[in-house]
């Protein structure tokens, strides 16, 4: 190949590379495959959950969506990364809550900002459970009150980190039973179930699609789940507000978007998510990993996170849950 | 029974054993490129198994991991390149023989040892798995931290001649192991305000510094470039161990074989300790020790049966608890999640044809690799002939590919870049690098658990002495820290006789 004739490739290369270039405004979004962050590690829950939901959104708007791990410090990574992404509809990403919205109350060194994240849709509401082992003496929250009472400071219950919606669900019980419980700080729940089961803790706070499988095989019982009706994926386990505690707790999963993000992309990637979490594949996909739908669609969730976040800040004004 | 025909029959469908092909090929590679771990291996094809059935998948998961932690021996033995954490300990004899131009002979012993510890494992798995599960939850946060410690102490005597210049090795792992966001009270510590420290350095990329950067900057340095160009010569070397030593290695292997599949049950420790522990007590029970670290083979024997019996006894309470005993484990539950498949005991009564299919595929999975390992193997020994101004690059490239994927994080490329400088000088005054990276592993291991049982107990230290399990794990800490130094002082007493000896006879 001459200098010349390669000159002419490149010339026409450009050419042809302009003319799609300049396509975009033509055409329909999205033009390209799209990025979602997940601030988590793959093969998690909401790395699983992400990894379905992408394959429905993208065959419903014609374009690959390519889930992109982005783990690390318990999500701030990822929404970090999601909060400087360019709105340009092509990187969207996954939260969670109320991980999301608490880490700026405690911290003030946060990554990103909930002004920087546009939340899009909630997908999964997976309410807290409290647990013990198949061979554990308490059938029922008060056994264990009972239990906690006559032995002040003894028994112990597992959550997966300060601050997460574990630690205050089992703040908010303890609170409300007036009892005192040594508290055992775990990185995730595989670790905390088999303490549980090994018998080296008396109890286990988690979320229900975590250990809904051991509650069906029997190797872990649930003395209650923090929602304030009975889940279809554990019907036997009856709520803390049936036994007289009013506790309600979950962690949510769900979509947003960098802020900037123009309304017209919004609105597409809203309705391409409204007909995901509508359909009954999707449903039937999630059922089976226990993970129960609760859909807060556009300004609905911004507000659900906004509130959430108010709470929060009221409850660490009133009684911080870490010592400063 | 009826389940295992079913298995059987599942395995040998000609698109099974095409999946099982590719994904034993698939792992040989990925686990023998630095940087590429087990883990990322198994977690990188999940997304491929989505559209397949679960019997296929699982044959491709099983696969791609016994496969990975076996394909990181060759590169060990021929580069000093770990391709995964679980060769550490294969490189320490591996590449000084790889030097002595019995290369292939060392691959040739590590296929072996792999083979048999592999195949070891599985029978252990479906035979023993429920039994064996409930001796791992045993194990609680107190045993935990013991059994840290015990990790920490062995590896210090393991590899390094001086083990003083193995424990400021591992002091300065377990500093760095402070660094990140402390779960127990949500505060950073020593992170700078750099969010990629936040869970703490990340151990693949300071692995891939400390030992693949360390060797591209070494084999760039013109000089210590020849150290590769000096192992070339390999024509002269035996393509294969005799039979007479691998009958020698056979004890080493079955030992190893026991120790590694034991360990593989107990959540939290994995293929590296299990490599290290048994390559120690290979040491300790040969006739030659001083033997050990100048390219013993009986060494890479002793670690490569014993990490690759590791991949059978993590899945032991992965597959019948649910509870995956590493990371790798942990991104198997989710594959099989994925599947519909909740992992636990219904494994073995709702799924069962599936299940045993995925042990099945582990046994041809480990056949597969000995066969392509000891067909192929051989002719790898030749990747140290390419000469270091190409190989460098290579390795270099290769590692900031890795190490960038992980995460997709640019700050993790130049982490793992410091670390090879590191790793280089640290080479170069004789510090081993593996009580580095064991003291970053187990340095978080030790101090969660130790604060979880301190949680537990409201900061009573009888805890330690409250059950038979934990005070026989502090008997072992005591041993791995008084065998050596015993041994030591017999072999200075014998030294000084022998001189005193000699004196006397020259007065004489």
């Amino acid at each position: 190949m001459t200098v010349t004739t390669l000159f002419k490739s490149a010339t026409a290369t450009a050419a042809i590379t302009l003319s799609v270039a300049a396509a975009p405004a033509l055409a329909e979004y999205p033009e390209r495959p799209v990025t979602m962050i997940v601030a988590w590690g793959a093969g998690g829950s909401t790395d699983t959950m992400a990894r379905i939901f992408s394959d429905y959104i993208g065959e419903d708007l014609g374009q690959r969506f390519v889930v992109e791990n982005r783990e690390g410090a318990g999500g701030e990574v990822g929404w970090t990364a999601l909060a400087n992404a360019e709105a340009d509809g092509y990187t969207i990403g996954l939260i969670n809550s109320p991980s999301f919205e608490s880490k700026g109350i405690v911290r003030d060194d946060v990554g990103y900002s909930m002004e920087d994240i546009r939340p899009l849709v909630n997908v999964v509401t997976d309410p807290g459970v409290i647990a013990v082992s198949a061979d554990s003496p308490y059938e029922t929250l008060d056994d264990f009150v009972e239990a906690a009472k006559e032995n002040p400071g003894e028994l112990s219950v597992s959550h997966e980190g300060v601050g997460g919606d574990d630690h205050l669900a089992a703040l908010d019980f303890t609170d409300k039973a007036g009892i005192d419980v040594n508290f055992v700080t775990f990185d995730g729940n595989a670790e905390a179930t088999a303490a549980l089961q090994g018998g080296h803790i008396d109890a286990f706070e988690g979320n229900m699609s975590e250990v809904a499988n051991q509650i069906e095989n029997g190797s872990v019982r649930a003395l209650a789940v923090w929602s304030s009706e009975r889940m279809d994926a554990i019907p036997d386990v009856p709520t803390g507000q049936e036994q007289g505690y009013d506790v309600i707790s979950a962690a949510s999963r769900g979509l947003a978007v960098p802020a900037e993000l123009s309304d017209e992309q919004y609105n597409t990637l809203l309705e391409a998510a409204r007909g995901v979490i509508e359909n009954e594949e999707f449903r039937a996909e999630l059922a089976e990993l226990n993970m129960p739908v609760v859909p807060i669609y556009g300004e609905d969730f911004v507000q659900f996170l906004e509130n959430n976040r108010d709470t929060l800040q009221n409850l660490w004004e009133k009684d911080p849950w870490i010592e400063q | 029974m009826q389940d295992l025909l079913i298995a059987l029959g599942n395995i040998f469908e000609p698109d099974s054993l095409f999946v099982l092909i590719i994904g034993t090929l698939a792992g040989m590679v990925i686990g023998s490129l630095p940087g590429l771990s087990s883990t990322m291996g198994v977690a990188l094809v999940i997304p491929i198994t989505f559209s397949m059935s679960p019997e296929n998948s699982l044959i491709l998961l099983g696969a791609v991991y016994v496969s990975s932690v076996y394909g990181g021996s060759i590169t060990a033995i021929l580069l000093r390149t770990p391709g995964t954490d679980a060769s550490i300990a294969t490189a320490l004899d591996g590449y000084p023989l790889a030097q002595q131009g019995r290369g292939a002979e060392a691959v040739g012993m590590a296929t072996i040892a792999s083979l048999i510890g592999g195949i070891f494992s599985t029978i252990l798995l479906i035979a023993v798995a429920p039994p064996l599960s409930r001796i791992a939850l045993s194990f609680g946060p107190v045993d935990y931290a013991v059994l840290a410690v015990f990790g920490m102490v062995t590896i210090i005597g393991v590899v390094s001649s001086n083990p003083i210049k193995g424990a400021v090795s591992a002091a300065a792992g377990l500093l760095l192991a402070t660094i990140g966001m402390d779960n127990f009270t949500a505060t950073q510590r020593f992170t700078f305000g750099e969010s990629s420290l936040f869970d703490g350095v990340p151990l693949l990329p300071a692995l891939i510094g400390l030992f693949s950067i360390s060797q591209a900057i070494a084999l760039s340095v013109p000089k210590s470039a020849s150290i590769l160009s000096e192992t070339a010569d390999i024509s002269h070397g035996r393509p294969y161990p005799s039979v007479e030593l691998i009958r020698k290695c056979l004890r080493t292997i079955m030992k190893s074989s026991i120790i590694g599949s034991a360990i593989g049950v107990l959540p939290g420790a994995g293929t590296s300790i299990a490599a290290f522990i048994s390559y120690n007590e290979a040491r300790r029970s040969s006739k030659t020790p001083e033997n050990f670290g100048k390219g013993e083979i009986e060494g890479v024997a002793a670690s490569e049966a014993a990490n690759n019996a590791v991949t059978g006894g993590t899945l032991v309470p992965t597959l019948t608890l649910g509870i995956p005993g590493n990371a790798v484990t942990a991104v198997f539950v989710g594959g099989l999640t994925i599947h519909g498949m909740a992992p636990g005991p219904r494994l073995f009564t709702d799924f069962a044809d599936v299940t045993y299919t995925l042990i099945l595929s582990l046994f041809l999975a480990n056949l597969m690799f000995a066969i392509i390992g000891l067909g192929v193997g051989r002719y790898l020994v030749y990747v140290t002939r390419i000469p270091g101004s190409v190989l460098g690059p290579l390795v270099l490239a290769f590692s900031f590919i890795g190490t960038y994927a992980l995460r997709n994080n640019l700050f993790d490329v130049g982490l793992a870049l410091c670390f090879g400088i590191l790793g280089y000088f640290m080479e170069r005054r004789n510090y081993p690098a593996a009580p580095l990276v064991i003291a970053l592993i187990l340095g978080p291991i030790f101090e969660v658990n130790f604060r979880r049982a301190m949680q537990i107990s409201s900061w009573d230290l009888t805890i330690f002495f409250d059950r038979p399990l934990t005070i026989f794990l502090m008997v072992l800490v005591v041993a791995a820290v008084a065998l050596p130094v015993w041994q030591h002082r017999k072999a200075k007493r014998a030294i000084a006789e022998s001189i005193g000896n000699e004196s006397a006879t020259e007065k004489s």
